[in-house]
Parts: C-alpha cells; sequence; structure tokens
C-alpha cells in the first residue's frame, strides 16, 4: 500500500523525499553517517568492501540465519541488552538508525552468504 | 536551624555514593591496567605501548621509523624554539619561566598543583608564565602555537622517563580522569577505554587501537605536518562518540591527561612522534 502510494505520487510529480532517500542497505553498512558497521565488522568476500577491521566478530550468513531475524534486530536495536560489556552501539535505543533502516539492516544480515 | 552530625555524615555518605565508586589509589590502578594489557597483548613488548597504533602494523612501524624527524622536518620544532626563546616586552621569555630553560620538565607533566588545588599541564603551566607576564595567552588546542610550543620543551625531555606523580591530594582529580575514560557515553556510547582497553590492538576502521598505556607517553604528535596534542586527539575521540567535547585545558580533560599520562609512569618520553592521518567519519 504505501509503495503503491509512492509509486502513485512519485508519478504525479510530487516531491516525497522518503520515497526518493531510501538508503540501501549497503550503504547503511558502510556509511560512517549511518550504520557505519564496516569500520569494526567484515563481511564475506564479494557482499562488500573487503577490511581488516576485526574490532567486532566477521560476519557470516550462516552465524545470521542461526540468530534469526528477531534477535539479529534486537541486537541491532540495542546489543547491551544481550552483552552488557559490548561496544556495538545501540542503534535504535540511540537513534542512529530508524526502525525501517534497522529492518533492512536485518534483511542484509540475514541474506549474507 | 543545625543539623545533627549524623543527619550530615549520611548525606555526606549519600553524596559520596552517587560521586560513584570508592577512589581507587592510583598504583593499583596503574598496576591493573598494566596486568590486563599484559595479558591481552602478550606479544607485545610492554615498551612498545609507546608506538601506538604503529606497535600493531609492521607498515606503520616502517613510516614511523622513516618519519623520525617530522617534528624537524614540518618546521614544528623551529616554530616552537622561536616561541620559546622569544623576549616578551619586560624582557623575559618563556624559557626564563621554567627550571633549567625547560630541559628535562615534560616528563614530570602533568602534575597537581596543590596551591591551586587542580592539575596543571605542561600547556596550562606554558599560559600561566605568559598571563604571569602580561603576554597574549595561547589557544591550548592550536597545534600551530601551543602545540608547536609543547613539541619543542618535549624534544627538550626525549629519552625522559614519563615520571607524573600523584600524591594523595591529587587522588581525587586522578580519579575523575579515570572515570571520564572509562565512563560511555554519547550517541555510539563507548567509552575511551572501550577502543583503548577492551579493544586495544584490533582496528577500527582500517587502523589499529592505540593501548591506554603509552598514549600520555607521546603527548605531542606530528600529523599531516602539525603538532597535534593529546588533548586535542581526546577531543576527535570524543567527537567520534557522539559527544560534544570538553574544552581543551578544561579540568575535565586535564584530569584524563593526568591519569592518562600516570599510566605510562616509567615508559621512555616519546618528544612528538609521526602518526598517520586519521580516517575521517561522516
Amino acid at each position: 500500500m504505501r509503495i503503491a502510494s509512492c509509486i502513485l505520487a512519485c508519478a504525479a510529480g510530487m516531491a516525497l523525499p522518503v520515497c526518493a532517500q531510501q538508503t540501501p542497505a549497503l550503504d547503511l553498512f558502510v556509511r560512517p553517517d549511518k550504520g557505519y558497521c564496516i569500520a569494526c565488522h567484515q563481511l564475506p568476500a564479494g557482499s562488500g568492501p573487503a577490511t581488516r577491521s576485526d574490532l567486532g566478530p566477521a560476519l557470516a550468513g550462516s552465524r545470521m540465519r542461526e540468530l534469526g531475524k528477531p534477535k539479529l534486530r534486537e541486537l541491532i536495536t540495542d546489543p547491551t541488552v544481550a552483552k552488557p560489556t559490548t561496544v556495538m552501539p545501540p542503534y535504535g535505543r540511540h537513534r542512529i538508525l530508524d526502525a525501517r533502516e534497522i529492518d533492512r539492516l536485518t534483511d542484509f544480515l540475514h541474506a549474507l552468504p | 536551624m543545625r543539623c545533627p552530625d549524623r543527619i550530615l555524615a549520611a548525606f555526606a555518605l549519600a553524596l559520596l555514593t552517587l560521586a560513584g565508586p570508592a577512589l581507587a589509589a592510583a598504583d593499583a590502578v596503574r598496576a591493573e591496567m598494566t596486568a590486563k594489557l599484559k595479558s591481552d597483548l602478550p606479544s607485545l613488548a610492554p615498551a612498545d605501548y609507546v608506538l601506538g597504533s604503529a606497535a600493531f602494523d609492521a607498515d606503520l612501524r616502517s613510516q614511523l621509523a622513516e618519519s623520525a624527524n617530522a617534528a624537524t622536518t614540518s618546521g614544528v620544532l623551529e616554530a616552537g624554539r622561536a616561541a620559546w626563546t622569544r623576549k616578551f616586552k619586560n624582557g623575559r621569555t618563556l624559557a626564563s619561566c621554567f627550571p633549567n630553560g625547560g630541559r628535562r620538565i615534560a616528563g614530570a607533566y602533568p602534575q597537581y598543583d596543590a596551591r591551586l588545588k587542580r592539575v596543571v599541564t605542561l600547556e596550562t603551566a606554558i599560559n600561566q608564565c605568559l598571563k604571569t607576564n602580561a603576554e597574549p595567552l595561547l589557544d591550548i588546542d592550536d597545534g600551530k602555537s601551543m602545540g608547536a610550543v609543547t613539541a619543542y620543551v618535549r624534544s627538550l625531555s626525549q629519552n625522559q622517563k614519563v615520571a607524573v606523580r600523584v600524591p594523595a591530594a591529587a587522588e581525587a582529580s586522578f580519579d575523575q580522569g579515570r572515570r571520564l575514560y572509562t565512563t560511555r557515553m554519547g550517541q555510539q556510547n563507548w567509552a575511551c577505554a572501550s577502543c583503548h582497553v577492551q579493544g586495544a590492538g584490533k582496528r577500527y576502521a582500517e587502523q589499529p587501537l592505540s593501548p591506554a598505556i603509552g598514549q600520555g607517553a607521546s603527548s605531542v604528535v606530528i600529523r599531516g605536518g602539525q603538532a597535534v596534542t593529546l588533548q586535542a586527539r581526546v577531543r576527535e575521540c570524543l567527537e567520534r562518540m557522539g559527544v560534544a567535547p570538553f574544552a581543551a585545558g578544561s579540568d575535565e580533560l586535564n584530569n584524563l591527561e593526568y591519569y592518562l599520562t600516570y599510566l605510562s609512569n616509567g615508559l621512555t618520553l616519546q618528544a612528538s612522534p609521526w602518526r598517520a592521518a586519521r580516517a575521517t567519519r561522516g
């Protein structure tokens, strides 16, 4: 319904920043003004930029699917609930990312090879 | 109305409780940190903590060795020497404010001034000298002026050991510095210690994270051809953490520098070593 509204509005030439500015999931992972997850985590080869950063664990699709989407979403929203000593920022609790961005990041991580 | 002593005592106890854990003796704090880093970084010799990020990266080590004269070739030392020896209107100089013209003094800073009841860094001591002599003060956060002067003074203490004292009266200042270093804050919910204790030696944005011990031994570094003070670097970190940084020269950052430099006691003071440019964030 929301997508249909966007298409109709865009077709009508209306300026709808929400439609136009949805940040791709990989950008959320990489951009310093978004999640900047790449500063700490390595991705599987071919899934994004290569890095030697290792402040956080390397991310593998199998582990992401083992956790499952609800747990992944919780971890991104506030990882200190599961692990109080973690250095990972509470992306949702501190409003670094909004709920839709967290959903897209969750889908991205869940689909990693 | 006079408060009964018991109520006053209870009130004081409550205040102390709110203020956080009891003061930790500085020696015990340093011993605990030393043990933690030795355990987490067993392959790194403690003397190499002063290398910062380069301690964990062969290429950075090579660049550090190749750039050993960065403070001279960048012109920083010459600018600092000129400021240090410039005659004031009254004929005195910055050098005249310090024992032995400033030779072999840097390792003892920051120090606690019992009269002022606060921590005095080398930068604040330099500004005290300027103030006493009715000269304009230097911007403590400015690498070109204050950074160059402190780089020069530190060059007069090359190979001196860091030897900061924390007398009993200074324990509260030291402890405030410790708490500031270890308290999570800002949008990222990081403490300085999250990266430089918990994450020391790991990489953030490609760069290895320097260990907490050693940072105070290199209180001025040369980065991009300019002197950058420890407090300027801390302020950059605070911005990354999503925190409005404390002002350079504030009691908060002076106490933090006091804590960090005390952790480096016994290490060889690094007079303005080269450091790689930092990745920018956002």
